[in-house]
């Protein structure tokens, strides 16, 4: 255990994050709505400590009660169109919309008409939009903290 | 021991399909023969034109056949009582096309989410459980971190798990259905596409598939450059399920040190095929992908390097007390339970069952590969986390003996004669994944993907049982399977 912990603290220090004092947070709830599981694998990535997310106020939460921000992975099939939007109802305003990854923004979107809705943006307005097939985690670490650093001028109430 | 490693495709009934109760019968008994002689079932799809069903059979010996039956008054008869692992796929095709099971009963939703009861036979997708203080959780499809979509059915008294049923396909996407009529070509995209983890896999079953179906086999160079592949997508993926053990018993520590080994495994797949997932890295008929001599011996001395870290960190993890007595008994899949549900890869040979498609890869570079089961393979939590560590050794081995010279771009050879189906056979990082491919010229007909992923679910809802809810959690992420390859 003490190697483990010695190795993770030289790896922190060899990374050299910076932790700007931001002095604010975002809580995250993310929800897949039918991705090639990439981006998802990829976000788990951004709480790994090359990148850190929670050091630098964001975190994922447990609950759309306790989000600022929905996150949402893949395309929109059928079947999960109606959780997504359950769990959209359930967030305490304001609250953001956040679209990671290709499919979620409709970029070479793969499947049948009948099991696929279609992008995001088809079922709830995106405040966010982070392209890539997957997107890396910096990338994705680097489009969160935009949400942070600069807001949205009026946060949309819906 | 020498084994003859054979590679043919039965000759299957495609044009002597008839629905006759004597075709029905000759159908169920290739297959119980089939079955009686040690090869197992592999996977079953639908025609294209949805008028007779194959199943597809696989010999230990990595022969493949398909029993074909014709649909008589929109039935087959079912071989679930034959081959249980049969179940997913009998309800997969009930659900998509209509097609009814004679004799498999009850023949409970799957793909459908409709929850109609069918009026003939009364199935619910859930089995009604009843007596003295039995309830239900319901968990999912959304879950609480960063996990995909798919939802769980616990039956329980008090803590203890009576029953679970998994009911999937919250991301079903119908990729197969969209790829037909595409370029035999393009069938790597929708490969690829049903699942990152097990992108490359499924991309090079494909195109096992599609080179068979076109009447072409890899050189010794495209087999060299595909197991590479294949290998570095095996390296993340098992660093990746250690740190989800560790993080299943919230040893924060070991998730964190394991997910920066994942994270480094994944630049060395964007370092050998540009990107991280392997996406766009396999295509049908040959391979663009070239790595200098400079560039081969640096992903080497990295993979070194990172192998010596991986052995240090494993070890910790070994000997912290309390984390590895949270892992015997927990979840265990009996090597029985295992036959009989047709469980497939680490958790496979976790239990004791020495199989891995590898070894009987003939278009793949694993000449001399033998499947590694742990000592103590009692089919429990501990024996899948320990299978990956032996596994991540075999990894080491082979992609240090492979990158021992620069990756060249390479192509199929004519060998064997041009046919209507193909079938390839690879093992993903969560077992024996099979692909069928129909074609009409050069366009796809039907593809029908059967991953590790899909053929381990059932065996999943078989560990739980007796086990406590609140280690369900770890049980899931000892088989770590993905949802996203299974709904496809």
């Amino acid at each position: 255990m003490f190697t483990l912990l010695r190795d993770l603290r030289r790896l922190r220090r060899d990374i050299g994050l910076i932790r700007p004092d931001r002095g604010r947070s975002l809580a995250i709830r993310h929800v897949d709505a039918g991705s090639c599981n990439g981006c998802d694998h990829e976000l788990t990535l951004t709480s790994s400590p090359a990148y850190d997310l929670q050091h630098l106020g964001l975190g994922i939460v447990a609950s759309p009660r306790h989000a600022d921000v929905l996150l949402v992975t893949g395309a929109i099939t059928t079947r999960m169109q109606g959780p997504l939007l359950t769990a959209y109802a359930a967030m305490p305003q304001p609250r953001l919309v956040a679209a990671l990854g290709d499919c979620a923004l409709g970029i070479g979107l793969l499947g049948d008409p009948t099991e696929v809705v279609g992008p995001l943006d088809a079922v709830l307005g995106v405040d966010l939009r982070i392209p890539g097939c997957p997107p890396t985690p910096d990338t994705i670490a680097a489009a969160l903290l935009t949400l942070i650093d600069n807001p949205p001028a009026v946060i949309p109430q819906r | 021991m020498s084994i003859e490693i054979t590679e043919t495709l039965g000759p299957d009934d495609l044009t002597s399909l008839s629905p006759t109760a004597d075709a029905a019968e000759r159908y169920r008994r290739r297959v119980r023969e089939s079955l009686e002689t040690g090869w197992r079932f592999a996977g079953l799809h639908v025609s294209p034109g949805a008028g007779s069903v194959r199943t597809l059979l696989a010999s230990p010996f990595g022969a493949t056949h398909l029993a074909g039956v014709a649909l008589a008054a929109g039935c087959v008869p079912s071989i679930v009582d034959l081959a249980p692992a049969a179940n997913w796929d009998e309800r997969e095709a009930h659900d998509l096309f209509g097609i009814g099971f004679t004799g498999h009963l009850p023949l409970r939703p799957l793909a459908d989410h409709d929850d109609r009861v069918d009026p003939i036979d009364g199935a619910a997708w859930t089995v009604p459980v009843t007596g003295t203080d039995a309830y239900q959780v319901a968990v999912g499809p959304i879950h609480a971190g960063v996990i995909e979509s798919g939802h769980f059915r616990f039956h329980l008294v008090g803590d203890r798990i009576l029953h679970l049923d998994a009911r999937l396909f919250y991301k079903h996407r119908g990729l197969e259905l969209a790829a037909v009529g595409a370029q035999l070509e393009q069938g790597t995209g929708y490969a690829a596409r049903a699942c990152a983890a097990c992108a490359v896999t499924n991309s090079v079953a494909y195109a096992h598939a599609a080179e068979q179906a076109l009447g072409l086999v890899p050189t010794a160079e495209l087999a060299r450059v595909r197991t590479v592949l294949l290998e570095l997508e095996r390296l993340w993926n098992h660093l990746n399920d250690i740190a989800a053990v560790c993080a299943g018993v919230g040893l924060a520590a070991g998730n964190n040190r394991f997910a920066a080994f994942t994270d480094r495994a994944r630049r060395v797949n964007a370092a050998v095929g540009g990107h991280r997932f392997g996406f766009g890295t396999v295509r049908v008929g040959g391979s663009d992908l070239g790595l200098g001599r400079g560039q081969v011996a640096a992903v080497r001395a990295d993979l070194g390097e990172l192998r010596q870290e991986v052995t240090t960190s494993w070890r910790e993890l070994l000997f912290n007390a309390s984390f590895a007595e949270r892992l015997p008994g927990v979840g265990t899949l009996s090597a029985d339970q295992a036959r009989q549900l047709g469980t497939v890869g680490p958790a496979a040979r976790a239990a004791g069952l020495a199989q891995d498609v590898r070894s009987i890869s003939p278009r793949l570079a694993y000449t001399g590969f033998e499947p590694v089961v742990p000592e103590r393979a009692l089919g429990d939590v501990q024996a899948r986390f320990e299978q990956r560590a032996l596994e991540l050794w075999q990894t080491f081995d082979l992609l240090d003996a492979l990158l021992d010279r620069p990756l060249v771009p390479a192509a199929g050879e004519p060998g064997g004669s041009a046919r209507q189906i193909g079938v390839g056979r690879v093992e993903s990082p969560r077992g024996a994944t099979s692909c069928v491919v129909e074609r009409d010229g050069s366009r796809i007909a039907r593809m029908r993907l059967r991953t590790g992923s899909y053929a381990n679910w059932p065996s999943v809802a078989a560990a739980a049982p007796g086990n406590l809810l609140p280690d369900f959690p770890l049980i899931n992420k000892s088989f770590e399977l993905c949802y996203s390859c299974a709904d496809r």
